[in-house]
């Protein structure tokens, strides 16, 4: 009948116009999150001085045989990390045999409600600006904060800072956030490197366990 | 006329009680797997970059390529929702949804074969997991799959009641 067949058409253009409608939808939202992505980009960056020359990390001393280490300051394991091997890693770079590469990146920025990882990471970046990265970071990882937390402020942080005699040049790079892009650089270059995780480390490139046997015996 | 008639696989009242209940269920289905996505979306929209790094975690594509997906699937989950969550387009979206999550269990899979530690960043965190964290693909994997059967019964059944879809289809 002539009548089944025109509401059957019709019934199959509808059909058609929601889907058509539908794949408009998604194909916008996804466009949405690329565009926000592509929009936010890898700005410029300033790496702070005794940066490695990439910007990816900082450097502490001076040995043949390269290690990369690779920690966020909210992540608890990483803490540990430092604590257990901290002093072993101290030891190679006084007796000469490693270049120790720090990349402090803000994986974990979900973990806090104040985006702590990246905030910390900055100022690390500032106390490496005023040659203190290494006695920076073990005392943020001295009171490191609570996954979950609000985290430290930044005037906890500036605070930390000056208990290792890091001055008002360091407060107010904190305060401006100077080195959150050099953060995000490092953070986005050590993805680019397969880190999918805190604490990496790495000696002569390769991948080993985080503890002190074997960061010793791939040193050798 | 007399005509013998096979036994039928249902009682005809099975059949015109399920007739009468499937709209329903059909839409709670809908609800279930709308609500799957919005949370699943949701989860990861405030952070892009670290979607695109749990996407990087699977090790399957550059990390450039990971990046634009991890930082467009969120939007897309929520739009699926969305869609599921008012009835539109229905038979799509199960479609659609039922694809990403083969593509998830595949992912998942792979990364169980190959021995990766990765969290599956499903809803929300993902990367690799902490020293002395174990992954849990099985139960990631079981999950999907109820997952993909709601999406297949709203393949082969997707008119619901309270749906958009049913609406136009009365017009």
């Amino acid at each position: 009948m002539v009548r089944d067949q025109i509401a059957r058409e019709r019934r199959r253009s509808r059909a058609l116009w929601t889907s058509i409608a539908a794949v408009a939808v998604l194909v916008i939202a996804g466009l949405i999150g690329w565009g926000v992505v592509s929009s936010q980009g890898s700005g410029s960056y300033t790496a702070p001085p005794g940066a490695v020359e990439n910007g990816t990390g900082v450097k502490v001393g001076g040995g043949p045989v390269t290690i990369d280490v690779y920690e966020d300051f909210i992540c608890p394991a990483c803490r540990q990390f430092e604590q257990q091997s901290g002093g072993t890693i101290d030891q190679l770079v006084s007796e000469g045999k490693v270049t120790v590469v720090y990349h402090p990146v803000a994986f974990l920025d979900r973990a806090s409600s104040t985006d702590y990882s990246t905030r910390a990471s900055a100022a690390s970046g500032a106390a490496a600006e005023g040659g203190k990265f290494r006695e920076y970071a073990k005392a943020l990882f001295a009171q490191q904060p609570a996954e979950g937390s609000a985290g430290l402020s930044d005037d906890q942080l500036i605070q930390i800072g000056r208990s290792v005699g890091l001055g008002d040049a360091f407060a107010q790079a904190v305060r401006d956030g100077k080195y959150k892009p050099w953060t995000a650089h490092v953070t986005d270059e050590a993805s680019g490197d397969r880190v999918n995780g805190t604490p990496t480390v790495r000696v002569g490139g390769k991948d080993v366990q985080p503890s002190s046997q074997a960061i010793l015996a791939a040193v050798g | 006329m007399n005509v013998t008639v096979a036994s039928p696989p249902v009682s005809p009242t099975f059949a015109r009680r399920w007739h009468a209940v499937r709209p329903w269920l059909g839409t709670l289905v809908r609800l279930g797997l709308a609500a799957v996505w919005i949370v699943a979306g949701g989860a990861k929209v405030g952070d892009l970059a670290a979607s695109g790094r749990a996407v990087n975690a699977y090790d399957v594509m550059p990390y450039d390529l990971a990046k634009a997906i991890g930082a467009a699937l969120p939007f897309v989950e929520l739009a699926l929702g969305v869609l599921l969550l008012v009835g539109l387009a229905t038979r799509l979206a199960a479609g659609v949804s039922a694809a990403l999550l083969v593509v998830f269990i595949a992912g998942i899979t792979q990364a169980w074969a190959r021995g990766l530690q990765i969290d599956c960043g499903c809803f929300g965190s993902g990367g690799q997991l902490a020293a002395g964290q174990s992954p849990s693909y099985g139960p990631e994997i079981l999950r999907d799959l109820g997952f993909l059967a709601l999406a297949g019964f709203l393949l082969i059944w997707p008119l619901t009641r309270l749906s958009i879809d049913s609406w136009l289809e009365k017009k």
